[in-house]
């Protein structure tokens, strides 16, 4: 029994990190319809800044976030404008989006790729190694400091929808797009500021995975994967699905992992995707598919 | 062309005299056969004079590109369903092909034809979930797919697990060991492009063309959506098998991580865009245009990185400045040349 609420712990002190990854994807998808399949790959990216930071200048992962979100920010920014303002209105919009993240994806991951020499990194900071006793249990602290984060993050994203005027009109347009344009929503601006947030949460993201996790330039499509399930999951292009979603499978996923072998965990996201889409195809949260 | 003919033709070829639009085609269709015929005689050489190894591997690579493009082409473009896990297919062919052949000795020759058949009897549940989703979720539900079939490859040690398993060698001399698979390739990429050219000009393909214009109103219109997705699905499925099939007992080894490959599913989707979604010439045109390129690219540079980063830029300049692909941007202008008008 206690090793299984250990489990428990171990795989929900995750959840926050995958909710983490996973709210910039549904922020992107929610209000701009795009299905970003680069944005594991900036994940990586922002894993091996932090790597750089930490290896060159000693700069702590955590304390680099505030470098590499506004990087990606900007990145973000101008990568929509650039490859994705013509198609807003475009007949094949969801397919183009696709495709483009897509080769968007394979663009990152071969620039890293020639930069970055062939071996898998993480970051080592003290905290990475260290872990926190109470009672019978244990708690990582690299994992605890990153899950405390995370939820720091997503509910400062969570008050700046609620709260400010810039995110209200955000919520507004991925509820309706059209009628957020007809109430005078600027949406072409507003596009480029989302998916600018959108990539600088997965900034964050990216810096707390490079003390969690190993990383690689190609390992980003293992988690894109694992992400999108995730998002399909939650019902595409709800927030609260994609938090909830995220603690479920990290829950399921360290459950399977203890049980089956590690190997295995992360065929719990596929699993889970092919029965939500067998059983209800909207996701847990999502509205009823648009015909 | 008189009458009502069971095969509907296409509105844009319209323009033309009916009369010299059926000589064109008969025109382009002596060609293609001299072409097809060409190809089958070529090893001729090799047989000859020992020299042609190089081409003929570079051609039956080609060929197996060509099947696999045009084979995706039939879900991903004409339905407009873009499958980014296709290569799914491509390892569960190979590795079909090679269990049959280490447990039960049949030649794969026989057996890759039986893995393609597995792979279209899995393509119809597995169309029939993920076909439940539209767009986006789709994509995901095949990226997903793909991933799945790793790890249980990657887990299952009578398969040699994620070491992979080596096949036994054809028992032939260097001299005409390609000869099999160059016949064998050929072979899937003719029946692959014949299909896709049957279906584009049958009721399927125009249903097919109909769900990725309108879905919604393609329903209303009475075509079975539901059935048709998951035929094309099915199919596509058939001619990468296949290929995988082939392949494998060509390389001599199975591997999840050689035959798993998401970068598999983006050259086949790169090649379709290239040439032009939808058309029946384009994925043709785009494979061998790409694995021309990629042979002299990886020549001259001899790096994956540079590689996976060239293949990027190309797909995101395609997608961009002409997203109907080189045969869909000549046909809109009106400059294609018939020989590659095959609708």
């Amino acid at each position: 029994m206690i090793e299984l609420l250990q489990v428990v712990i171990l795989g929900a002190t995750l959840g926050g990190v995958y909710a983490l990854m996973a709210s910039g994807l549904t922020l992107i998808f929610g209000v701009m319809r795009i299905v970003n399949i680069a944005h594991a790959a900036f994940i990586i990216l922002a894993a091996y800044l932090t790597f750089w930071a930490f290896t060159r200048y000693q700069l702590d992962p955590i304390e680099s976030i505030a470098i590499v979100m506004p990087i990606l920010f900007v990145l973000g920014m101008a990568v929509y404008r650039l490859l994705f303002t013509r198609l807003a209105d475009s007949h094949r919009h969801a397919e183009m989006t696709v495709l483009l993240t897509f080769a968007l994806a394979l663009v990152i991951e071969g620039v890293l790729g020639s930069v970055a020499t062939g071996t898998y990194r993480t970051t080592t900071p003290d905290y990475a190694s260290d872990s926190f006793d109470f009672g019978p249990f244990y708690l990582p602290k690299g994992q605890l400091y990153a899950t405390a984060l995370s939820v720091i993050l997503i509910g400062a994203l969570l008050v700046f929808l609620r709260f400010t005027r810039t995110g209200r009109a955000i919520r507004a347009t991925m509820q309706n797009r059209a009628a957020a344009q007809l109430v005078g929503v600027n949406v072409a601006r507003l596009s480029t500021l989302t998916f600018g947030i959108g990539i600088a949460l997965a900034g964050a993201a990216g810096s707390l995975m490079s003390f969690l996790f190993t990383f690689f330039p190609s390992t980003h499509w293992q988690w894109i994967a694992s992400l999108l399930a995730l998002i399909v999951l939650g019902g595409m292009g709800s927030l609260l699905g994609t938090i909830v979603g995220a603690m479920v499978l990290s829950i399921a996923a360290a459950l399977v992992s203890d049980r089956f072998g590690p190997t295995w965990s992360p065929a719990t996201f596929f699993l889970a995707l092919f029965v939500i889409l067998m059983l209800r195809p909207q996701g847990l949260f999502g509205k009823r598919a648009e015909l | 062309m008189t009458g009502a003919s069971a095969q509907p033709q296409p509105a844009d070829r319209a323009e033309s005299a009916p009369g010299d639009a059926a000589r064109g085609r008969t025109h382009r269709g002596i060609v293609l056969v001299a072409l097809v015929v060409a190809l089958a005689l070529f090893p001729l050489l090799q047989i000859a004079t020992g020299r042609f190894n190089y081409w003929l591997h570079m051609m039956l690579y080609a060929f197996m590109y060509v099947a696999m493009a045009s084979s995706w082409n039939i879900i991903g473009g004409y339905a407009g369903y873009i499958s980014l896990g296709h290569s799914a297919f491509y390892g569960i062919g190979g590795y079909a092909t090679g269990a049959l052949m280490t447990f039960c000795g049949i030649s794969p020759f026989v057996s890759a034809p039986l893995a393609g058949l597995l792979c279209f009897a899995l393509g119809l549940p597995v169309g029939l979930i993920t076909l439940r989703t539209r767009g986006p979720a789709f994509i995901i539900s095949t990226i997903a797919l793909l991933m799945l079939a790793r790890l249980a490859l990657d887990n299952t040690e009578s398969l040699g697990g994620a070491d992979g398993m080596s096949l036994p060698l054809p028992d032939l001399p260097v001299q005409t060991l390609k000869l099999p698979f160059y016949y064998g390739m050929l072979a899937v990429a003719v029946a692959a492009v014949l299909a896709s050219y049957r279906i584009r000009h049958a009721k399927l393909g125009l249903g097919l063309r109909a769900i990725a214009e309108d879905e919604v109103k393609a329903e209303a219109a009475g075509i079975p959506t539901r059935l048709y997705k998951i035929i094309a699905f099915a199919l596509s499925a058939l001619f990468i098998g296949i290929a995988g099939g082939l392949w494998g007992y060509y390389l001599t080894y199975l591997k999840p991580t050689v035959f798993f490959q998401i970068l598999t599913s983006a050259q086949i989707v790169l090649m379709a865009i290239l040439g032009g979604r939808g058309t029946v010439a384009g994925p043709v045109l785009g494979a061998i245009l790409l694995v021309a390129a990629d042979e002299l690219v990886v020549a001259k540079l001899g790096s994956t990185e540079l590689n996976i980063t060239a293949k990027g830029v190309l797909m995101l300049v395609v997608l961009v400045m002409f997203p109907e692909g080189i045969v869909g941007t000549l046909r809109a202008r009106g400059r294609l040349p018939r020989i590659l008008d095959w609708g």
